[in-house]
């Protein structure tokens, strides 16, 4: 058993390393959500519900307030033919299949009304969004201009329809289907049951939305200019003026440093022990052949120590300072100054990536950063909590062993593998 | 008092309004502040400004997560933390610690610490930037976020613990075995989401408004998904907006409101010069920062001592060798060269960690744009460039690692050798 103190840090440690884990898990999973819910089928907002059959007066009315063009006419049109052929070909897979015969006559009439209410996902009822664009700024799903698209879109639709169609009928009612208490089976025209992978890249967003975020993006700059414009000039030197006025009114001899800029001062000089420690084993592998090497090597310790008793020294002056007060409760220093904001151009950041691949290298990377960078951290930890006792316990012998046995694989391996211990029993 | 014109605050050259508007500017900008009549008021020292403007500064300082279960806990505790969060941030003047808890006077302290804190630097953007609505999905590349995730749960764990618990070394291993499973699923999760994000980045190609993004971030499309959540988004862009707006005329006016704080600062009585500033006893719940400093102390110690025992031999030998050869001339401009080498290289080894940071270094989070065509050179930061970066970064880390596994197994294999009768196997490989 480990003593109290000890123990206390330990667990303290190691719970937060663990906290910290799980909430990087939380952010993750709603974003997973959000992701995964994209991936399946959806309705665009605004769009009519791609429920296209019974009931298709009472939708019409909703969806499509005003007239539509003629343009949209005409694209109607296109649409309704290649959707008959559609259905057409359906009627004779569907007499080879299930022989629903008697829906049939009918969904052709039922083809027709019901294809233009798919249609508005396409064509939009421009008519439709302005409509709805007067009331609050609802996302309306659009398409491009349709004359551009469109002899795509025609051989493809059938395509897509048909095979919609089937997958729609072999995962059963599903996804277009919600609202329809009595649902035709078979005969069922395609729901335009709207998938990111086939319709995404006829998105667009809402026109209130991106007004508003290009002005957005616009103001942004507009602060970072401000920043370097010359006229701050004057401003600058009166910020300065009041900050010295402060200083020297406030009584202090010199500014004091914040929590930010203490922790900041650790961190370097721990970053200087480090390298110091790295070019001290690097001195002391190399075998020095010559005199001068030897000098060298010599002197180039001798320069490492003094320098490690400069940091000790910064590091004392720390510690007078941080005597003032200790920290406060439960304000983690870093809190008021998280990174990104030291960086004066608030404009976009962009991070380009060319693959999936590549992504998520990128991804893992990052984690396995951080990772590593916690475990060093514990390492130390470990070190500083473990080693003690070990030694503590020694001479005892064997009340001591499987603590040495634990500890060896936490800070050696760690955790990953185990020593053997043997008794030695004197033979005879 | 409320007869005064406006205008004896009125600095030459301003017009009448402009003290006001700037300040009216500011206000918007921090969203919902004190009018200009508070901080006019504030000038004077009134207490009827000191109640806004304490709960103007614990909005300004406390973290956004925090901010809302703070509030609930009544203006004492915003009070203790506002003093708290100053001297955090180095506040000098000492006139602050010593006003009163119940939050009833020192507004022109408080509107002094407010002038102090967005002189400092650039408050305003921070604070934006804090709430900053953002469109697409953002990655960071940095580190920074580690010690925020690390700091977040700094305070709390350890208040769990009671006092007087023993911990077996077993349930020692076992939480280590815990946040190993943690970071797995952690990974594999990731990878997940990368790929998902990668899709919808696929197949949205081609629709966004800007040509030089192409195509739609997974939360503009959840937005066409979710009418709810594009309503609230698009109210939040608005409000950022006029925020935006404000802090931009804001700027242009900047410049009266410092001649006036000049003015505040010299209606305020004098310090007593050295008069010692009060420490604030506060109990220490997380020793963190101590136990950092503690840490980086023991290993700098540690190495002066290793130098030390590396350095006293190499020069009790150098010495020995020397006494033969001080008379040589060329002996001894050799030794100068040699010298000069020595101090140049050192110098340079400092430089390493005395540079304030990695300049080069992209802070922040970045948001994710596929472009398999490289179109958009110099718009942004490469995917392939952070890869190398932090392949460099990971492997100083493993060897920052392995040399402290390294240490550990001398330390242990010495500590052992003193026990008698057992044979010590370490484990195989590595």
């Amino acid at each position: 058993m480990l003593p109290a103190d000890c123990s206390r840090r330990l667990l303290a440690e190691l719970r937060g390393a663990l906290d910290a884990c799980a909430e990087r898990q939380r952010q993750l999973e709603r974003s997973l959500r959000v992701s995964r819910r994209l991936l399946r089928a959806w309705e665009p907002v605004g769009s009519p519900t791609a429920e296209p059959t019974l009931g298709p007066d009472t939708q019409k009315e909703e969806l499509s307030p005003g007239t539509p063009s003629p343009q949209d006419l005409k694209e109607l049109e296109l649409l309704t033919q290649a959707l008959e052929k559609a259905v057409r070909v359906r009627k004779g897979i569907s007499k080879a299949g299930a022989g629903n015969k008697a829906p049939l006559p009918k969904s052709g009439s039922i083809v027709t009304p019901a294809t233009t209410a798919p249609l508005q996902l396409r064509a939009p009822g421009r008519a439709g969004s302005h409509a709805s664009e007067t009331k609050a700024p609802r996302g309306i799903c659009q398409t491009k201009a349709p004359a551009k698209g469109h002899p795509q879109h025609k051989p493809l639709s059938s395509g897509d329809r048909t095979s919609q169609e089937r997958a729609s009928r072999t995962t059963g009612p599903g996804l277009g289907l919600r609202d329809q208490a009595t649902a035709p089976p078979a005969a069922q025209p395609a729901p335009e049951a709207f998938t990111l992978k086939e319709k995404g890249n006829l998105l667009q967003l809402p026109a209130a939305f991106r007004k508003a975020a290009s002005q957005n993006s616009r103001l942004w700059a507009q602060m970072s200019s401000t920043e370097t414009s010359d006229s701050a000039g004057a401003t600058a030197t009166a910020k300065a003026q009041f900050l010295q006025k402060m200083q020297v009114a406030s009584g202090l001899c010199g500014p004091r440093l914040s929590a930010a800029e203490m922790e900041a001062e650790v961190r370097r000089l721990q970053k200087a022990c480090w390298l110091l420690r790295l070019r001290m084993q690097e001195e002391v592998a190399a075998a020095p052949t010559d005199w001068k090497q030897e000098l060298r090597c010599l002197l180039t310790l001798e320069g490492l120590q003094a320098m490690v008793g400069q940091c000790l020294h910064r590091l004392q002056e720390l510690q007078a300072e941080q005597q003032l007060g200790p920290w406060p409760v439960g304000l983690p220093p870093r809190s008021l100054s998280p990174c990104g904001e030291e960086d004066p151009s608030w404009g976009p950041r962009l991070l380009l990536y060319s693959s999936t691949q590549e992504l998520q290298t990128l991804a893992a990377l990052r984690l396995r950063v951080a990772m590593l960078s916690q475990q060093v951290h514990l390492e130390k930890v470990l070190m500083a909590e473990l080693l003690p006792l070990v030694s503590a316990r020694g001479p005892q012998g064997l009340p001591g062993l499987p603590l040495c046995r634990a500890v060896h694989s936490l800070l050696c391996d760690a955790g990953e593998r185990f020593p053997t211990i043997l008794r030695d029993e004197p033979t005879g | 008092m409320g007869r005064r014109r406006r205008g004896v605050d009125r600095t030459p050259g301003a017009g009448s309004g402009a003290l006001p508007e700037a300040i009216a500017a500011l206000s918007r900008a921090l969203s919902a502040g004190p009018s200009p009549e508070t901080f006019r008021r504030a000038k004077f020292d009134r207490p009827e400004a000191a109640p806004a403007l304490w709960q103007l500064l614990f909005r300004v300082l406390s973290p956004t997560t925090q901010a809302g279960a703070k509030a609930s806990q009544g203006p004492e505790a915003q009070v203790r933390f506002v003093k708290a969060a100053l001297r955090c941030q180095g506040y000098p003047r000492p006139a602050l610690a010593q006003l009163p808890e119940d939050g009833s006077q020192g507004s022109r302290e408080l509107l002094l610490a407010l002038a102090w804190l967005l002189a400092r630097g650039p408050l305003l953007e921070q604070l934006l930037a804090r709430t900053r609505v953002r469109l697409g999905d953002e990655m960071t590349v940095c580190e920074c976020e580690d010690v925020a995730y690390d700091g977040a749960s700094v305070g709390l764990p350890a208040l769990c613990v009671e006092p007087n618990l023993h911990v077996d070394i077993r349930h020692v291993q076992w939480l280590m075995g815990k946040l190993r499973l943690r970071w797995r699923n952690l990974v594999s999760s990731q990878q997940e989401q990368c790929a998902l994000l990668s899709k919808v980045h696929l197949y949205t190609r081609g629709c966004h408004s800007e040509r030089s993004l192409g195509h739609l971030s997974a939360t503009e499309t959840e937005l066409l998904r979710d009418p709810d959540g594009s309503r609230q988004l698009l109210q939040a862009l608005e409000q950022e907006n006029a925020r935006l707006e404000a802090a931009v005329q804001w700027r242009r006016r900047e410049l009266i409101f410092w001649q006036w704080m000049d003015t505040v600062l010299d209606s305020c009585p004098t310090q007593a010069p050295g008069a010692a500033p009060q420490p604030m006893f506060l109990p220490r719940i997380t020793d963190r920062g101590p136990r950092q400093w503690g840490l980086v102390a023991g290993e700098l110690q540690a190495l002066q001592e290793q130098l030390q025992a590396a350095a006293r031999p190499r020069r009790a030998a150098w010495e020995a060798q020397v006494r033969g050869r001080s008379q040589d001339p060329a002996w001894s401009t050799t030794w100068r060269a040699v010298r000069q080498a020595v101090d140049l290289e050192l110098v340079a080894l400092q430089g390493a960690w005395d540079r304030s940071g990695t300049p080069a270094q992209p802070h922040g989070p970045h948001r994710l744009v596929r472009s398999e065509s490289g179109a958009l050179a110099g718009r942004g930061l490469w995917a392939a460039e952070a890869i190398r970066a932090l392949r460099s970064k990971e492997a100083c880390l493993e060897v920052a690692l392995r040399q402290l596994q390294g240490q550990c197994r001398q330390e242990l294999a010495r500590l052992v050798g003193t026990l008698s009768g057992f044979i010590w196997i370490p484990p195989p490989g590595r």
